[in-house]
């Protein structure tokens, strides 16, 4: 008991017996979550202003004689006549490794029902993104562990590749492989001891999502044994926009202590339409003045603003950030679309009529690209899968052409029939991302025939069967793999004789 | 709610209408009255609205209001007064309004800027940190 007397003891010698000054204003009206103010003479742009009863807002409007605020919370006990406070402070969120494991609101209050987080720092939403000195061009990979992006459109740390498709083409599903796979990568690189082993964190900020979603989405990273390593950042559908609309914000907070740390970090946005609808309804609640499709004019900016974020910095770690945009009809070519493309360092295209054939995941060889990932992939996948892109691509305007039934020559036949076989290859199930050694040997086994005898629609059962031979059989082989990451003769000798031995008890 | 925007700068242009030599005049603001009424503009509720927040905003400016839980003299006033035309470059006359939620201490308004030195916001701001 003396304790607690002796804390307010201390908290009354602290307080300071000289005027404080504060910069007030009254609330003139409030709907939707936003807050016209009249005086508030001193506010910032961005600053921090808070409401009676601990609610805080965001100065966005400044105008001549009244301050447009977004309340970030309940605005139900807020009335006109209410004054409201500037508090000299841009909004903050907490950072570090005790944020890994939880789920946070745009925030940083935690959601999950396990206790407050013990964070030691904190890092504001807003930040101006690393400048040209800091950086550093992207030269490490970041594995997805999904093989047809890792061997044709390879990311690596510090990239920002988008990922683009119409609504259920398997998008999230990329992004929620990418994490296992990084946790996947970490457990065994910190198991190895490897001093230069650098483990990768992931933050998954969801934006505007069903909460049933975010809960299947966690359920999913718990069971691949990735939400150690994983902060989940929700700002649901039922969240205010301005929730919504700082979210990402928050998200690259978390990640920017990791970078700033000497950490790699990769950073989910699901999505960014829904980020860019829910900026559009606050800028429109403001009066802002609207452009194409309703959108402000500043709709790039936030965007690009918040992706320039990601980044690789000399001598200090990176950011990989992978926005999620959702297209309707496969429309490429529309306004929110357009601007992430351009911002961001390449794409994944999801096409919906490739996901209903049952290419999953139905990445769109021709629409997909990577600008700086072929710097980062491994000599090893490079090797075995450097010419796929380019065949996949021949493959896909072949079949177009032989759709006609014309008599197709016994050059073409042969292409069409690899290029069946690379198709079948590159499908592969949700939730069980391939470590890169694995994918090295199944791309070698293609590159070298082994499929060429095989039935199509056996390709990917031989593929499978390749690899649990490997993994239970030949450990030592793909470790040798995992760490000299190229092949040289030798080790290219060791693979053909595992996998004439593998040949020789598949096709027995 | 929201005023109109032709009607926000109709209301501008009177309040700019009742400075003389960067002075707000009462004789202004009465002849600014007398026009709004002969002329009687379309929303001129409205309008009249938007003008008097103008100039409550500026009389405001000008003013220091004490509030007190106790007696203030005329000389702390006074004090008060000069201390913050002095801060603020401007003339400021101080009034005094009594306030018991105080507790104890002062608070003194001028304008958007509230200094506070009162037992009732330093038990609020004890009662938040603990």
């Amino acid at each position: 008991m003396s304790t607690v007397l002796e804390q307010i003891e201390q908290q009354i010698a602290k307080l300071q017996n000289k005027a404080v000054k504060k910069n007030t204003g009254t609330i003139r009206a409030v709907a939707d979550g936003v807050a016209r103010i009249d005086g508030l003479s001193d506010v910032m742009y961005n600053e921090m202003v808070q409401f009676p009863g601990g609610t805080i807002g965001i100065a966005l409007n400044l105008e001549e004689d009244s301050v447009g605020c977004v309340v970030l919370g309940d605005v139900s006990h807020l009335k006109e006549g209410d004054e409201v406070q500037t508090t000299g402070r841009l909004l903050s969120v907490p950072v570090g490794k005790a944020l890994l494991g939880r789920s946070v609101d745009a925030l940083g209050n935690p959601v999950d029902g396990k206790g407050p987080i013990d964070a030691k720092e904190s890092f504001p939403v807003e930040r101006i993104a690393p400048g040209i000195i800091a950086r550093k061009s992207v030269t490490q990979p970041l594995f997805t562990g999904i093989m047809a992006i890792d061997s044709m459109i390879p990311i690596g740390r510090g990239q920002r590749e988008l990922i683009i498709g119409d609504r259920g083409t398997g998008k999230t599903a990329i992004a929620i492989d990418t994490i296992l796979n990084q946790a996947k990568i970490n457990r065994v690189g910190l198991a190895s001891g490897d001093p230069k082993f650098r483990p990768v964190y992931s933050i998954y900020v969801a934006i505007g999502q069903k909460s049933s979603n975010v809960v299947r989405t966690i359920a999913t990273l718990e069971a691949g044994g990735a939400l150690e390593y994983t902060i989940i950042v929700a700002a649901t559908a039922a969240d205010n926009p301005a929730n919504q609309y700082l979210a990402p914000y928050s998200g690259a907070a978390m990640g920017e202590w990791f970078m700033e740390n000497g950490m790699d970090a990769l950073i989910v946005y699901d999505d960014l339409s829904k980020h860019a609808v829910a900026y559009r309804q606050i800028s429109l609640i403001l009066k802002r003045p609207s452009g194409r499709e309703a959108y402000p004019g500043d709709v790039f900016y936030l965007h690009s603003r918040l992706l320039e974020r990601a980044a690789r910095l000399d001598g200090k770690g990176s950011l990989t950030a992978l926005p999620i945009i959702e297209t309707l009809a496969g429309d490429v070519s529309a306004y929110i679309p357009t601007n992430v493309i351009s911002i961001t360092d390449g794409q994944i295209f999801l096409e919906t009529d490739l996901f209903n054939q049952g290419t999953r995941p139905a990445v769109s060889v021709g629409l997909s690209v990577s600008r700086v990932g072929s710097s980062a992939q491994i000599k090893a996948t490079k090797q075995v899968g450097g010419k796929l892109k380019g065949e996949l691509a021949q493959f896909r305007e072949l079949a177009a052409f032989a759709q006609f039934g014309s008599d197709l020559d016994a050059k073409t036949k042969s292409q069409l029939e690899r290029g069946g076989r690379i198709v079948e290859l590159f499908k592969q199930p949700n939730a069980n991302p391939l470590p890169i050694e694995q994918q090295v040997v199944t791309l070698w086994a293609i590159q070298k025939g082994y499929y060429d005898s095989i039935e199509l629609k056996r390709v990917n059962s031989a593929a499978v069967s390749i690899r649990d031979f490997f993994a239970t059989r030949k450990d030592a082989l793909l470790t040798k793999i995992r760490t000299k990451a190229a092949l040289d003769a030798e080790l290219e000798a060791e693979i053909k004789s595992a996998m004439d031995e593998w040949k020789a008890n598949f096709a027995g | 709610m929201s005023v109109k925007k032709n009607v926000q700068q109709a209301a501008r242009q009177l309040y700019k209408l009742s400075f003389v030599d960067g002075r707000l005049t009462q004789e202004q603001v009465a002849g600014v009255l007398a026009y709004v009424e002969k002329t009687k503009p379309a929303d001129s509720l409205a309008l009249l609205k938007a003008y008097q927040r103008l100039i409550a905003a500026e009389v405001a400016r000008n003013q220091a209001v004490v509030e007190h839980a106790g007696s203030v003299s005329p000389e702390t006033l006074q004090s008060v007064a000069s201390s913050l035309s002095k801060t603020y470059q401007r003339p400021i006359t101080a009034t005094a309004r009594p306030n018991p939620a105080l507790l104890a201490g002062l608070r003194v308004r001028v304008g958007d800027d509230v200094y506070e030195n009162s037992l009732a916001s330093q038990l609020s701001q004890l009662g938040s940190n603990v």
